[in-house]
């Protein structure tokens, strides 16, 4: 049996944690650089069509008339409490693959003996205990099946956010009741050619589309979708997190940035950012691409938008040799007289670091250049972010950085920001 | 940056441990008795994944002995009982109860964790 844990409204029920006089009430989470609505809770959800995904400036005012809490996006938080979460689940199994920030799948193969239903109630009760953080729980034969029993947790009140489909009988009901558009991995150019077929249900598509159609149309990914909704487990637990394949980042400037030197120490930065990651997984980039554009939400700015990838002459990870394509490839996109909003480097081709080849015309990759990265991060994990950087960095981040104007504060993290309770105020 | 301060710039001291320096003459009599340094989080914090750091402001829980700026240690894995203080919930806002008698489903409160130490700074 797999068991899917997952977070209900996640980025919300992290900052309620902290905010019991939020309980019960509306809160939001705004993307990175407030731009748009990314999380919203249940409270959110019911009491007014909230557009997700919709700019901001243009809903304010609904969210204030609403009294809808709202909170810059604190992915130190999120990203802290998650860890939390999936440490709790590892006392249930050893076996837990985290899938994303909110949802893990768990092994409970050596569970047979145990009510599973029961089991399902202590996982989420023991979550909420220990963190905070309310969960569903969907156990079932396979991955596909968890998936399914997970948000029937949620949306069948009777189940209360557990549901186990450990037979044949309780599968089949629950597929019948499935439409295809609640089953994982079914894109919606399948589902048109689905329903084009007259089939409309998981139960229809696991039951009565042949396994040739599913092979001949969609490939070896629907055939295991397919064998995996009929209760035959393909899809094994991944255990180790994927390296990733391109690493990037672009956060909007804090106000609109003309001059060249200022944009430059941004992507100084972001470039130590990203080859930090690099590093931590122990791979190194081919290209790097750098990109920088004005405001398109503005009618009064002229608009101007370029982006630039380098083919670099040695794999590496090194932040400095990446500092110096990037500055060379930005002065090749930069024009002056523009008011930008954003510089974004993203680098890609990234191959393990012990593949690297060196080209014939030069050293092999210096030892020294290593040993003084591994220091930097060292340094850096010790004395937090950026203690040690490039001088291209500068001191002027404060210039350029956008503020977060309704972040919650790191409570899990830094000291100086815990949670902290007027005990005066009665 | 004053010069001097460079020196207080040390390796982690994570990894120390005695006799891990090599010694060049006599083998050390403590080989045999070696132990671990004292590490304060594994002693005051018994489940990580459980417990929270928050501050007090304000001499308000004075009878609880929690004065201004000190700082709980909460950890809500442990179990509510009789006796034991903890933050908890009325009303959306957080206060300082001791647990009573009462059988914890008929308790008055949500109970967000159970304080395990107070760290009183003296500096």
């Amino acid at each position: 049996m797999i068991a899917l844990v997952d977070c209900n409204s996640f980025y919300a029920s992290c900052e309620q944690v902290f905010r019991p006089d939020l309980w019960g009430k509306p809160v939001v989470v705004l993307s990175n650089n407030d731009g748009c609505v990314i999380a919203a809770n249940k409270e959110a959800k019911a009491l007014t069509d909230i557009p997700m995904f919709e700019p901001v400036f243009k809903i304010k005012k609904l969210l204030i008339e609403n009294q809808v809490n709202f909170f810059s996006s604190n992915y130190t938080l999120y990203g802290e409490m998650s860890q939390r979460v999936m440490n709790t689940l590892k006392l249930f199994s050893p076996q837990v693959e985290i899938y994303s920030i909110d949802e893990s799948f768990i092994d409970l193969a050596n569970m047979r003996f145990v009510n599973l239903n029961a089991h399902g109630h202590q996982i989420k009760n023991t979550v909420l205990q220990h963190t905070g953080l309310p969960v569903g729980v969907g156990i079932a034969p396979t991955k596909v099946l968890a998936k399914l029993a997970n948000s029937m947790s949620k949306k069948i009140t009777g189940y209360n956010h557990v549901c186990v489909l450990d037979t044949t009988d309780k599968c089949i009901k629950a597929l019948k009741k499935a439409e295809l558009k609640n089953v994982w991995g079914i894109g919606k150019q399948h589902r048109k050619r689905l329903n084009n077929q007259g089939i409309f249900s998981a139960y229809e598509f696991a039951y009565e589309v042949s396994l040739e159609w599913v092979r001949k149309n969609m490939t070896v990914v629907g055939e295991r979708i397919w064998r995996e909704l009929r209760g035959e487990s393909c899809l094994s637990l991944a255990m180790l997190p994927k390296a990733k394949k391109a690493i990037g980042t672009a956060k909007s400037f804090g106000k609109k940035l003309t001059d060249l030197g200022m944009i430059e120490e941004a992507c100084a930065y972001y470039i130590s950012e990203v080859s930090e990651v690099l590093r931590n997984q122990n791979s190194c980039a081919q290209y790097i691409q750098v990109f920088l554009q004005t405001n398109y939400h503005s009618d009064r700015d002229a608009q101007y938008s370029k982006s630039v990838t380098v083919t670099l002459s040695t794999a590496t990870n090194n932040t400095y040799m990446l500092t110096r394509e990037a500055k060379k490839a930005l002065q090749t996109i930069y024009k002056p007289g523009y008011r930008y909003k954003k510089v974004g480097v993203n680098l890609s081709g990234l191959i393990p670091q012990e593949y690297v080849q060196t080209n014939i015309f030069e050293q092999e990759i210096s030892k020294d250049r290593s040993q003084l990265m591994r220091t930097v991060d060292k340094l850096n994990q010790k004395y937090g972010k950026s203690t040690v950087c490039s001088a291209l960095v500068g001191n002027r981040i404060s210039q350029w950085e956008l503020v977060k104007n309704d972040r919650s504060p790191r409570y899990t993290t830094q000291w100086k920001e815990l949670l902290t309770i007027d005990s005066e105020c009665l | 940056m004053e010069f001097e301060e460079l020196y207080k710039i040390k390796m982690p001291d994570e990894v120390h441990q005695a006799g891990t320096s090599k010694q060049t003459g006599f083998p050390s009599p403590a080989t045999h008795y070696l132990e671990s340094t004292i590490d304060l989080n594994s002693i005051l914090t018994t489940n990580r994944d459980a417990t929270f750091f928050i501050r007090i402001s304000g001499n308000g829980w004075k009878a609880h002995n929690i004065l201004d700026q000190d700082v709980l240690i909460i950890n809500r894995a442990a179990p509510v009982k009789h006796g034991k203080l903890a933050l908890v919930v009325t009303d959306g806002s957080f206060k300082i109860e001791r647990i009573p008698t009462t059988s914890v489903d008929d308790l008055e409160f949500t109970v967000w964790g159970v304080i395990t130490y107070i760290i009183h700074a003296v500096l």
